[in-house]
């Protein structure tokens, strides 16, 4: 059974099962607050900024954007592979700490799952414009056509990738979703106006609480764990295949996979930590989301930055090790010195070497440090797929295809803008939805209180 | 199975856990037949006592291997029969399939397992909740017994006392209540 020794207490406060559902409830029934309001109009001013840039880079075409023949991904892709990096949150958190019968996952991963939810339709924005040509984009599906018909090419890790990511959101979505429905029904017997009673009526799909309810409930969330979990490694897998089956030198790489799935978990975590500081603070959630939540991430976060440290070095060891004069060129010339060694250094230095202040307690203890070394992660995640896109592709096997790359305003203005995107969708969540698992935190509160526990 | 005919029930209100475990024992041991149980969120112990299973998991693995047969039947399909195409003298029937298949087998185990809940559940968007107490979503616990035509008045007497005598705060009749 559950050992509260070890883990401490998981919810603060003595509270009752009526506190659980009052307090999270609370956000929805009451109206936003102000620096909601403005959080969003920054969101919103973000998101006009993409969508002027998304329609540019449609009307006119990818010209718009700092792309030529050598440099062939961009942003675009850096930013695809940074955005489905931060979507692992919600696998890496409810679904991995769910197999394991992690109960302190029950305050994170709804906020979690919501961000995986957001940031992979952000994600899956950047391969649809780089086609260029999105009105072509059902091309990608495998249908019977007047073509021949000619399928598309199963064996190509891009056609793996629509598959996998496609598979991903839904997953994530359903399981984010069937994880909300006891909370809605919670909602909608807490609801004070009519109209929140109804909407939240729909939503909860009728849901009581019986008995064999909540069986099949939690056999529907262990499937559907069980199944995403080894979904979540093929994703990013298959995103380091799109590279790793090229012959880039940088690029053509066994260690790719299990370093970006690692990479992936550590951006996705960062983030996570990022956004429950943010949320403990503004909605006074420090009784859910405890130091004790804060000081177990950080703990994962320095194992995983280890492991980060452990890839570049090995990366770096084999580009040397191997012989190979290209591979030898693109790691030493290229980005230990040369023209990206700002991007390079960034990245050691965010996720190898920043992240190891999580080794002392004092800086776990303390929520700002925490919070600014969780943003250099996101920063330096950033980092590492610009030094893997662009410093291969500028400089591969013919000096003269060497070319350099800047971003323009266009590719900018796409980022920008599903920033803005992320930033809304987070907050609607936060406004409209169960920010924390209600049934799932009173699912422990008692088992875990150490004896603390007062009937109210 | 949910059922939605015509009944009347008695149900007992629990505000803590123990003691709604405790009292479900006591009912059951007593002879008295729980018709449902309603908690704010899932107990092992109630599913015990019920002494009820689910066959989900293994739905799970038959949904996951007809996925991946679906797929492997269509990759078969299109790249051996359809339309071939050979390239450097690869086979058509390739391992490579195995990352789709992979991907496949979870998307059917998913998507099917998901249907089934909200079929056998019988939850869907809309449905009308019957709720038997409004605080059965927050922080009461409900034991419901059915109330049989042929129940007399004595042993509805008893089940209300027994409801009673083992910590209920609150007893109440409720028609249509759903059956495990």
């Amino acid at each position: 059974m559950y050992n509260t020794k070890i883990r401490g207490v998981l919810v603060e406060g003595n509270k009752s099962y009526a506190d659980v559902s009052r307090d999270i409830i609370a956000p929805i029934e009451n109206t936003a607050p102000g620096w909601w309001i403005y959080a969003f109009a920054i969101g919103i001013g973000a998101l006009i900024y993409g969508v002027w840039a998304f329609y540019i880079t449609i009307s006119e075409g990818i010209g718009t954007w700092g792309l030529n023949n050598s440099v062939a991904w961009g942003w675009g892709i850096i930013n695809f592979v940074w955005w489905i990096g931060i979507a692992h949150a919600g696998t890496a958190f409810s679904i991995f700490l769910l197999i394991v019968r992690q109960k302190w996952r029950t305050s994170i991963n709804r906020a979690a799952e919501a961000m995986t939810v957001v940031a992979v339709l952000c994600a899956g924005m950047f391969p649809l414009i780089h086609m260029g040509r999105i009105w072509m984009g059902f091309f990608i599906m495998p249908y019977p056509n007047t073509r021949g018909p000619i399928w598309v090419n199963f064996n190509s890790p891009l056609f793996w990738d629509v598959v996998a990511i496609s598979t991903y959101l839904m997953a994530s979505a359903v399981f984010w979703y069937v994880g909300m429905i006891p909370d809605f029904a919670t909602i909608r017997d807490k609801a004070t106006s009519k109209v929140r009673k109804a909407i939240y009526d729909f939503l909860s799909f009728g849901w009581v609480g019986s008995a064999r309810g909540w069986l099949r409930f939690e056999a529907l969330a262990m499937i559907l764990g069980g199944l995403t979990a080894p979904l979540v490694i093929s994703v990013h897998s298959i995103v380091a295949m799109d590279f790793a089956t090229s012959v880039m030198p940088g690029w053509h790489s066994t260690v790719f996979p299990p370093y970006f799935v690692i990479g992936a978990i550590f951006s996705g975590f960062s983030m996570v930590l990022t956004l429950m500081i943010i949320i403990r603070t503004v909605y006074k959630f420090q009784s859910y989301v405890t130091d004790s939540h804060i000081n177990a991430i950080a703990k994962i976060l320095v194992f995983i930055s280890l492991i980060m440290g452990t890839a570049y070095c090995t990366e770096i060891f084999i580009a040397w090790y191997s012989g190979g004069e290209y591979e030898y060129y693109t790691f030493f010339n290229n980005r230990i010195s040369g023209d990206y060694t700002i991007a390079f250094y960034g990245m050691i230095i965010c996720n190898a070497i920043i992240p190891q202040l999580f080794w002392f307690r004092k800086i776990r203890k303390n929520i700002i440090l925490v919070f600014i070394i969780s943003l250099f992660v996101n920063l330096g995640m950033w980092f590492e797929r610009y030094v893997i896109v662009i410093t291969s592709l500028t400089k591969d096997y013919m000096p003269a295809n060497w070319s350099t790359y800047s971003p323009t305003v266009v590719e900018i203005g796409v980022y920008v803008g599903t920033l803005g995107f992320f930033i809304c969708g987070v907050l609607l969540f936060l406004k409209f939805l169960p920010m924390i698992a209600i049934s799932e935190i009173k699912g422990v509160l008692k088992p875990t209180s150490n004896g603390q526990y007062l009937k109210k | 199975m949910v059922s939605t005919l015509r009944n009347n029930n008695i149900f007992g209100v629990f505000d803590d856990e123990d003691l709604f475990i405790a009292a479900m024992k006591k009912m059951e041991k007593a002879g008295i037949r729980i018709k449902n149980v309603f908690t704010p969120y899932p107990i092992e112990d109630v599913f015990n006592i019920l002494g009820l299973k689910t066959r989900m998991p293994y739905t799970a693995f038959i949904y996951a291997t007809i996925g991946v047969m679906l797929t492997y039947a269509f990759l078969y399909w299109t790249s051996v029969i359809d339309y071939p195409v050979i390239i450097g003298g690869k086979p058509t029937n390739t391992l490579a399939f195995v990352v789709i298949l992979f991907v496949m087998t979870i998307n059917g185990g998913i998507v099917m397992s998901l249907f089934t809940f909200f079929i056998i559940q019988k939850l869907g968007p809309g449905k009308p909740a019957r709720v038997v107490h409004k605080d059965i979503t927050d922080d009461k616990y409900v034991i419901v017994i059915e109330k049989t035509e042929e129940m007399s008045n004595e042993e509805t007497q008893r089940i209300n006392s027994a409801l009673f005598e083992n910590g209920a705060i609150e007893i109440g009749e409720k028609e249509n209540v759903e059956t495990i």
